[in-house]
Parts: C-alpha cells; sequence; structure tokens
C-alpha cells in the first residue's frame, strides 16, 4: 500500500492515505452531471476507487480520474465541472493541496 | 390558442423571451450560488448557454421540425457553459429528440407533455447520481405537472401559467431537498433559472408582459456570502472607524491575507471582508489605523460539516481483518494489481516467484505467518507451486486455505472475489468460483521441439496455451496470440485482460483483429512484467 500523503500539524504529521483521496474523489466524481460511470481497470468491480489514481508527494496531490460521460454533452465542459468540484472537495475534507486533477472521458455512452 | 406554432419563426419568439426573462434575472440567479456548485455565476453561465441556442435558431437553414429540433440541440450542446448549461443542454436535447419526430403544425398540451417527459428523462439519465433539490427536481416537476394536465386538452397558454406555478413552487423546496441549500437559506441556482425560462415563454404566449426582474432578496442569508468557494476557513467582516483612513493601502495590507476581499467606504469608515485563515492579522491591520467595531468571523467550514462527516464516513477504518492473502507473483507490475486488488480489502503478503522460479515451503509458511489475520489464503498462481501452497497450509499457526489458481490472471480473478472480513473457508468457496467464471491463456516461447495435442512446437518459436493446453505454434506472434483469443472468446464473454510480460509484446496487430471481430469484447492491457510469458490473457 503506498505512502500516505503528510499534513504538518504543531503535534505531529496527519497522514491521509491515497485510497481515503481516491473514496473521496469517487464520491465526488459520481455525484458531477453527465457522469454516468467510471472507467478504468476493467476487472475491478465497481468499487469506490475504480478508475481513480492518487499520485504526487511533497508539493501536492495529484488525481487522475477516468471517467464514463452521457453521449451529447459538451465534453470540455463536464469536464472543466469535473476538475473543480474534485479539487475542491479534497482540498477543503483533507486540507493537501491538490496540483493537478486530470480528466480522462475513456468513453461516452448513450443511457436509456 | 390550442396549441404553438412549432416553425422556426415561431420558437424564434419563444427562445427570445426565454432569454429575455432569464436575462432579467441574470444576477439575482447569479447571487444564489452556494457550494457545493463551484459554478460561480449559474445566471450568466445559463443566459450564454440559451443565448447559443437563440443564435442557433437565427442561423439556422433547417426546412423541417426535425432538421430545427437538430439544430436547436446542437446550438445547446455547443454553448453549453458550465453545470447548469450542460444539464440545460440535456434538458433540450430530450425535448428537441421528441418534438423532431413529427411535423404537426400545432405543438399542443400533449406534445408538451411528452416533450417534457423527454427532457426530464435525458437530464436524469446522464447523471450516475442525480442530486435532488437542483435543476433536475424542477424539470421532473414541470414533466408531471403537464402530464397530469394533458388529459384536459388545456389551453397550451393555460398550461405554460400551470408550469409557471408548478416551477416556481418545485424551486420552492428546493431547500427542502439539498441541506446546504437550507443551511445558506436560498433556492436552487439552476432550477431559478429554469423556471425563468418557461415563465417566458409562457408570457409570450399568452401575451402578458415579462415580469419585472425581482431585487436581490435582502434577506439572504448572510451564510450564502459564507459560502462562497474559498480556500480560507474564516469569512472575516468589520468597520473600521478613523480619520484620513486610506482605502488602497488598506486593500494592499489585507489582500496578503486572504481572498474574497472587499474594502468600501469613506476616509473616516471603512468595511472590510475578506475570507482569510488568520482573522487575527485581519483585525490587526484595522486596529493599527482605527478602531474596529461589528466584528464578524465566521467558520465557513462548519457550515457544511455534516456533508463532510457523511462523505468522510464513507472512508472506512481498517477493521481488523479475519482472514490475508499470500499470493505468489512475479512482475512488478502483476505485484501491483495484486496489492491494489487486496488494498481496503484485507492484508497481502506477496512472495516472488513463478514458473521457473518456485518458492520453497519454508517461504510461503513464513510469509503466513507474517499475515496479519487469524486465517489466510494461499493462491500458488502456479501449478507448480501448489504442492509447496499446500504443505505450508498443513505446517502453519493457524487456519489456511489453498486456492489453486494456476496462473497470474486466475489469482487476479480470485483476488477480485476477496473480502477480508469473512474467515478463510468462506473466501476459498468464493475465490474457486471466480476461477471457474474465467478462462485463460499464455503465450511464450518454445523451450525444446515437442508435438502437443497434434499441433508441432519447434523450439524458439512461439507457443500459444489456452487454460493450460497447447492450441498454437508457429513463428508469428499475432496470428499465435489471435489463435489463444479465439479458443478464450469461443464462449460469450465481455472482458478480455492481457498482461503484458518482462520483455513486452507489440499488441496493435492482435488488438486490431479483436476489435474487428469481437466489438463487443472490451479489452484491458495492463503492464504485467512476468519473465518467461510475452503475454498472460483472461477472458470472463
Amino acid at each position: 500500500v503506498e505512502a500516505g500523503h503528510a499534513l504538518p500539524s504543531p503535534l505531529g504529521r496527519i497522514t491521509i492515505s491515497s485510497e481515503a483521496i481516491a473514496r473521496i474523489v469517487g464520491e465526488t466524481a459520481r455525484e458531477c452531471y453527465g457522469v454516468v460511470g467510471m472507467a478504468g481497470r476493467k476487472w475491478l468491480p465497481d468499487r469506490a476507487t475504480r478508475g481513480i489514481e492518487i499520485g504526487g508527494n511533497g508539493d501536492g496531490v495529484t488525481i487522475d480520474l477516468h471517467v464514463v460521460v452521457e453521449y451529447g454533452l459538451n465534453l470540455a465542459e463536464v469536464a472543466s465541472t469535473i476538475r473543480n468540484r474534485v479539487s475542491y472537495e479534497v482540498e477543503r475534507l483533507t486540507g493537501l493541496s491538490v496540483r493537478a486533477v486530470e480528466v480522462h472521458i475513456d468513453d461516452v455512452r448513450r443511457s436509456g | 390558442m390550442t396549441g404553438l406554432n412549432g416553425d422556426r419563426e415561431a420558437v424564434e419568439r419563444l427562445v427570445d423571451a426565454a432569454l429575455a426573462s432569464l436575462e432579467a434575472n441574470r444576477a439575482r440567479i447569479d447571487d444564489l450560488n452556494v457550494y457545493p456548485v463551484p459554478d460561480g455565476d449559474t445566471g450568466t453561465n445559463l443566459t450564454m448557454t440559451v443565448r447559443a441556442v437563440a443564435d442557433a435558431v437565427d442561423h439556422t437553414s433547417a426546412a423541417s421540425r426535425h432538421s430545427l429540433a437538430r439544430d436547436v440541440a446542437r446550438g445547446a450542446l455547443m454553448g453549453a457553459r458550465g453545470n447548469s448549461g450542460v444539464i440545460f443542454s440535456q434538458i433540450v436535447r430530450g425535448a428537441a429528440d421528441v418534438l423532431g419526430e413529427t411535423n404537426e403544425p400545432l405543438i399542443d398540451a400533449d406534445a408538451t407533455a411528452r416533450a417534457l417527459r423527454g427532457a426530464s428523462d435525458a437530464a436524469y439519465r446522464a447523471v450516475r447520481r442525480p442530486v435532488e433539490g437542483t435543476m433536475l427536481s424542477v424539470i421532473r416537476e414541470l414533466a408531471e405537472e403537464a402530464e397530469a394536465r394533458a388529459p384536459g386538452h388545456p389551453p397550451i397558454g393555460e398550461l405554460l401559467l400551470d408550469l409557471v406555478r408548478r416551477g416556481e413552487d418545485a424551486l420552492a423546496r428546493t431547500p427542502e431537498q439539498l441541506q446546504v441549500l437550507k443551511d445558506a437559506g436560498v433556492v436552487d441556482a439552476g432550477g431559478a433559472g429554469l423556471v425563468e425560462l418557461v415563465r417566458g415563454v409562457a408570457a409570450a404566449v399568452t401575451g402578458e408582459p415579462i415580469p419585472e426582474p425581482q431585487p436581490i432578496e435582502e434577506h439572504l442569508s448572510h451564510d450564502a456570502i459564507h459560502q462562497e468557494l474559498s480556500k480560507f476557513r474564516y469569512c472575516t467582516v468589520f468597520l473600521i472607524e478613523g480619520e484620513d483612513l486610506d482605502r488602497d493601502a488598506l486593500e494592499g495590507e489585507l489582500e496578503k491575507l486572504g481572498d474574497s476581499l472587499l474594502v468600501v467606504g469613506d476616509p473616516s469608515a471603512i468595511k472590510v471582508h475578506v475570507h482569510t485563515d488568520d482573522p487575527g492579522a485581519a483585525l490587526s491591520v484595522g486596529t493599527k489605523v482605527g478602531t474596529i467595531d461589528r466584528i464578524e468571523i465566521a467558520n465557513m467550514h462548519e457550515q457544511t460539516q455534516q456533508r463532510e462527516e457523511r462523505l468522510l464516513s464513507l472512508v472506512p477504518d481498517a477493521a481488523p481483518a479475519k482472514s490475508g492473502v499470500v499470493a505468489v507473483v512475479a512482475g512488478e507490475g502483476n505485484r501491483k494489481l495484486f496489492e491494489s486488488l487486496a488494498a481496503q480489502v484485507g492484508p497481502i503478503s506477496i512472495v516472488e516467484g513463478g514458473q521457473t522460479m518456485n518458492p520453497s515451503t519454508a517461504d510461503l509458511l513464513r510469509a503466513v505467518q507474517s499475515i496479519d489475520a487469524d486465517e489466510a489464503i494461499i493462491l500458488p498462481n502456479n501449478s507448480n507451486i501448489v504442492l509447496a501452497a499446500e504443505h505450508a497450509a498443513a505446517n502453519a499457526d493457524r487456519t489456511v486455505e489453498v486456492v489453486p489458481a494456476t496462473s497470474i490472471p486466475a489469482g487476479l480473478a480470485a483476488m477480485v472475489a476477496y473480502d477480508g472480513s469473512r474467515t478463510a473457508a468462506e473466501n476459498a468457496k468464493e475465490m474457486r468460483e471466480a476461477i471457474e467464471a474465467i478462462a485463460t491463456g499464455e503465450v511464450t516461447i518454445a523451450s525444446r521441439d515437442v508435438q502437443m495435442n497434434g499441433i508441432p512446437i519447434t523450439k524458439g518459436e512461439w507457443l500459444g496455451l489456452a487454460e493450460g493446453d497447447p492450441v498454437a505454434g508457429g513463428p508469428d506472434f499475432d496470428d499465435v496470440t489471435y489463435a489463444v483469443v479465439e479458443r478464450l472468446l469461443s464462449e460469450p464473454r465481455d472482458l478480455l485482460t492481457l498482461l503484458v510480460g518482462r520483455d513486452g509484446a507489440e499488441l496493435q496487430g492482435v488488438l486490431d483483429r479483436i476489435a474487428k471481430a469481437h466489438p463487443d469484447v472490451e479489452v484491458d492491457v495492463q503492464e504485467g512484467g512476468q519473465p518467461h510469458y510475452h503475454l498472460l490473457l483472461s477472458a470472463e
């Protein structure tokens, strides 16, 4: 398991695991308008962290997410909303600074 | 009037009226914005999106209802701005799809109901988890209202006025549906925009003037301001009183401390609003030049704490596992795949090894005893290691189950079924079933001349195996690999996973052939990094 992301505090470091960050990213992404699913390692069941990679150390967290978006939406706007919300939620909930959020639209799907 | 005229000029008038109604309320809607939608200015975004629709109607050369509908939907898609604009474009598309199907000259109550239903359904299906208390709930209620009224065949103007009322009603209830709106004392901004659009259309049809924009409500909760998107924690507001106060100098001092800065007033009294992590420092800036009064400091993050707690509660504490996994794995990529499948699920210990490097019983036993769980499961991942695994199980200080996965892909399939909160026996049952459900294959280089299953294999040439049996041999990697793939896909399968070995493999030719012959099968390629096997395959 990857080492945690450290947050300095007066009484010692707080570490937040990549898994915890990935959970927050997954929850947030699924609520973003246009996202109909998470892509990524196909043989993984649809766990909360599917399609999400957390990286970076020291100078900020980097987040890669792989999503499936509804066909017929403006992909650039959907991606921009995802990037803003994910970055905002992670910074707000963890106190870590987010250096980059890379949104990969792996597929589009026509639902219904 | 029983119906709306659906030709281009009529549509243009309706869109223009809708746009005028929205523009008149743009600033008010912008001010409704609250977290959690960092969509700074919903009114503006929505207005620009509707403008794009109006432009599309202006410039279309569409000769039929069908092509007009298509151009309108396309205009909305291309012009969509912000989150609310994207939702609106989907609403437009859903309605246009329905209205474009017919060439009936008049759009009556029944057609309106079907269009709104199409709009609502389209809006809902484009999000994995629809959030109520947003534009989505407003469009859904509009569809419900139209469907309830349509059987009575009301004149279209009457129906539209009912829709405005229902929209206002749905909008007024958004704070009950979404806590963050309630906390801020506002209604949903996107929903408010949608109601204004319907109001504009209704006004155009009934001939009523578009109502004057309502002033920004003075009772807009102070919390609404506090919930602006800010990375700083404290919203700090105070009044500085003094003589010859220098507004610009104060601004310069304060902007170092945070953001969302507002410094307004005259040389005798200046009001300061700043988001900062250090309210004390902000207040000191004031006390240096005058006296401070009417201090308000609000913790902006506290108001959303409930949601925060809910989100954080989704991150489980690592509960003590009942059972852990010992997996024999070759290749750095494969190791990571096993570890990522165990992450958050239970402990895992990887023992390096495989076809050409079999770990001993002692190695496996050591790994079993190191696992932080009462019981363990061993995944040998190679037929040559099953026996050593069974010896280790028999000699361990705890209950150990051997799940006889005989390849890396089989082991990975088993890992997907593993859950550390179950006992080893429960896991073993699920993991065996997972292995049964997949087919595995291998591509390697033959180490000697041999005749197997009637297939002549020449040393140094490619050898493909499916479920452990040779199925192809020859000098061409693509041909041999594809023969293995065909065998694995002889039963209907959804997903093919390819683990590339340490020596690499040029897959493009094979991937092209798979895409052509099996377009419905998803292919997932991973860097496995295993020695000996250039490619490991599994189909499920």
